[in-house]
């Protein structure tokens, strides 16, 4: 940027400080104030100054499980950093997402600490789907009594996972995503990556059932490299309150930034939607469906798993 | 049914009183009479105060003498004030209620029994159901003592309901209230001019507006359900939103000095006594239930949703406004 531009913006810089110091010393709110003053600031500028005002007022948008969609729209550019660079994932299959209507999104779940693999899936939907839509993730529990990390899943689309929850949602034609693993997926050592857990007693089934939701299988490699486990401290897990405690090459040895992941490479599949519409509902409580639909979900993963390891080639270039 | 004889106890708090002048105005009602140990506070036209106190045992035979046909129970108190510290909050309501249904057993003309009870059985947790339904009361432990006292109070009424199988009882199960210049503790913290809130946490609301709570109760007592429904507007608020709406800055306050902090304040400013875990609970991990059953079952469509008690809060309250920053001026002056 030349010289001359410089001054300019720093005058219009100062210009808006000017305004917003008369707009309040005559008695305006500040945003209020903040919104006059930024008419003479570049557009790009003045359209945030305008935003924050508006924010800053309340008047914005929440849904009623708390999704605030300019939120999450705000912190997409992180996780579209982590998507294009970080791990420059490799999506395939997203035809096999309903542009509308309810369904339910199934996927592998790995990578301790936060649930990368969850945002991604939710970056590849928006990102590469031709009518994008924001999915809401069903995430483990504990996340929502720690402070901060609370109220950030939630904005962005999380759910405490509950099967009351799933279902509420899928009636609400949402596009709901659950990892049927759980901490038993998130906690596994190293040495078992990409190897299924147990799915739950497949409550997901069941719930999909109820509300005629198709089941979309995703698998996601690249996930596990992130935070390799080598081990599991239990110690640590009770006194923090948290259901596991990782211990990985860098965590906690080199403190906070052993919380950076590590840049591998990922793929994430989205196979075709399982139709469950022959079913009636009542057949949720047929067990043996159940638990026969649910093995055939883990299997399909396990298999594109599998498949999409070769593909990927060497896990971090 | 023409004619009805409706009893309101603890006609001396504020929905009550509401409730009885609404009813006052209905000529279908033949007959209102209010029980409690304190006169009202507003004047009521024709309804019939009666002074006693709940946990007395002259109840059983004061409630048959009045030949209701309805029992209206507003004489559960949600948090401890001046008069009736929180010890007393347990002889109040659970006991309270045991005496209550004890007298009207002997009540051979009662057929409807309503509670005014409230959400807070279901609990505020981290993580839980985004929305409580009426059967998930008790799924999850109860951790304070208001919690224990709503659960018992609701056994003691289930109980009843399934030995008087003629008598239809209605729990109805309250989220809090809000509208401007509400005498509630709530209402009074968000209306304080800088909100001490949970630093890292941002509850989801569902405060019931006034107006609803009262049309609520009234739609109770005119068309008794059986069971519990929740009482809730639609949709939820963050804690976040609702203070900017009413312009109010928040003071992020981290855990474990937000219950000192707002107990000081409890005591002198918001009018209530020591604040309790239920209050610190909501403004940790906020509520939400599901009125399916309210707007179905009971026929009463909330008129304000979550957002829109939210923005009649602010609107109305707006006249007490944020403090002057006098400083940010001129800071932002003297920056150039």
């Amino acid at each position: 940027m030349s010289t001359s531009q410089d001054t300019a913006g720093a005058e219009a810089i100062a210009g808006f400080l000017r305004g917003l110091g008369t707009g309040i010393g005559s008695g305006l709110d500040p945003g209020t104030a903040a919104e006059r003053a930024a008419s003479g600031l570049p557009r790009g500028l003045r359209d945030s100054v305008e935003r924050a005002a508006r924010r800053m007022r309340g008047d914005y948008h929440e849904d009623e499980w708390g999704f605030d969609e300019e939120f999450a729209e705000a912190v997409f550019p992180f996780f579209e950093f982590l998507y294009e660079r970080w791990w420059r994932i490799e999506a395939d299959g997203l035809v096999n997402v309903p542009s509308h209507g309810r369904a339910l999104i199934v996927s592998n779940h790995a990578g301790s600490l936060f649930p990368f693999d969850g945002t991604m899936i939710t970056g590849a939907i928006m990102k590469e789907h031709p009518l994008p839509r924001w999915p809401k993730i069903m995430v483990l529990n504990w996340a929502f009594v720690l402070p901060f990390l609370s109220f950030f899943m939630r904005r962005v689309g999380g759910l405490p996972a509950s099967p009351h929850n799933a279902a509420r949602a899928l009636e609400q034609d949402h596009l709901v995503m659950v990892f049927p693993e759980g901490v038993k997926g998130t906690g596994k050592p190293f040495s078992e990556r990409y190897r299924l857990q147990r799915f739950g007693r497949g409550g997901f089934v069941e719930v999909a059932l109820r509300a005629q939701a198709p089941i979309v299988p995703v698998a996601v490699v690249g996930s596990e490299e992130i935070y390799p486990l080598i081990g599991n401290s239990s110690a640590l897990a009770r006194l923090s309150g948290a259901p596991f405690a990782p211990i990985t090459p860098t965590f906690p040895w080199l403190g906070p930034l052993g919380l950076i992941p590590l840049p591998s490479k990922w793929r994430i599949e989205f196979c075709p939607p399982i139709d469950l519409s022959e079913y009636p509902p009542e057949a949720a409580e047929d067990r043996r469906l159940v638990f026969d639909l649910s093995e055939q979900v883990r299997e399909t993963i396990q298999e594109k798993l599998y498949e999409n390891l070769v593909k990927r080639g060497s896990a971090f270039i | 049914m023409a004619g009805r004889r409706i009893l309101i106890t603890g006609i001396a708090d504020q929905w009550a009183t509401e409730l009885a002048r609404r009813l006052e105005r209905d000529p279908q009602v033949e007959f209102i009479a209010g029980l409690d140990s304190e006169p009202p506070a507003a004047d009521l036209d024709r309804t019939e105060f009666i002074e006693a106190d709940l946990r007395s045992p002259l109840l059983s035979r004061l409630i048959p003498a009045t030949e209701p046909d309805t029992v209206v129970h507003c004489g559960i108190v949600w948090y401890p004030t001046a008069g009736k510290p929180a010890r007393a909050l347990h002889d109040i309501n659970v006991i309270g209620s045991l005496q209550l249904l004890a007298a009207c057993e002997k009540a051979p003309t009662l057929e409807q029994v309503i509670v005014r009870g409230s959400a807070a059985i279901y609990g505020c947790e981290g993580a839980s159901p985004s929305f409580f339904t009426e059967d998930m009361a008790r799924k999850l432990p109860l951790r304070t003592r208001f919690q224990r006292d709503i659960g018992e109070l609701e056994n003691y009424f289930e109980t009843f309901s399934r030995r008087r199988a003629d008598v239809t009882c209605t729990m109805l199960r309250f989220q809090p209230e809000i509208a401007a210049g509400l005498a509630t503790p709530l209402v009074r913290y968000l209306s304080l001019p800088a909100v001490p809130t949970i630093l890292g946490f941002d509850p989801r609301l569902q405060l019931v507006h006034a107006e609803d709570a009262t049309g609520a109760l009234l739609a109770a007592t005119m068309n008794p359900v059986r069971g519990p429904v929740n009482v809730a507007p639609s949709g939820t608020i963050s804690m976040s939103r609702l203070l900017r709406l009413a312009g109010r800055p928040q003071v992020p306050i981290p855990g474990q000095l937000f219950g000192p902090a707002l107990s000081r304040f409890g005591r002198r400013g918001l009018g209530a006594g020591e604040v309790y875990n239920d209050a610190l609970r909501l403004l940790r991990f906020g509520r939400g239930v599901d009125n399916t059953r309210l707007r179905e079952e009971l026929g009463y469509e909330p008129r304000y949703d979550a957002v829109a008690a939210a923005k009649d809060f602010a609107e109305k309250s707006k006249g007490r406004s944020i403090v002057p920053l006098p400083g940010l001026g001129a800071l932002a002056g003297r920056a150039i």
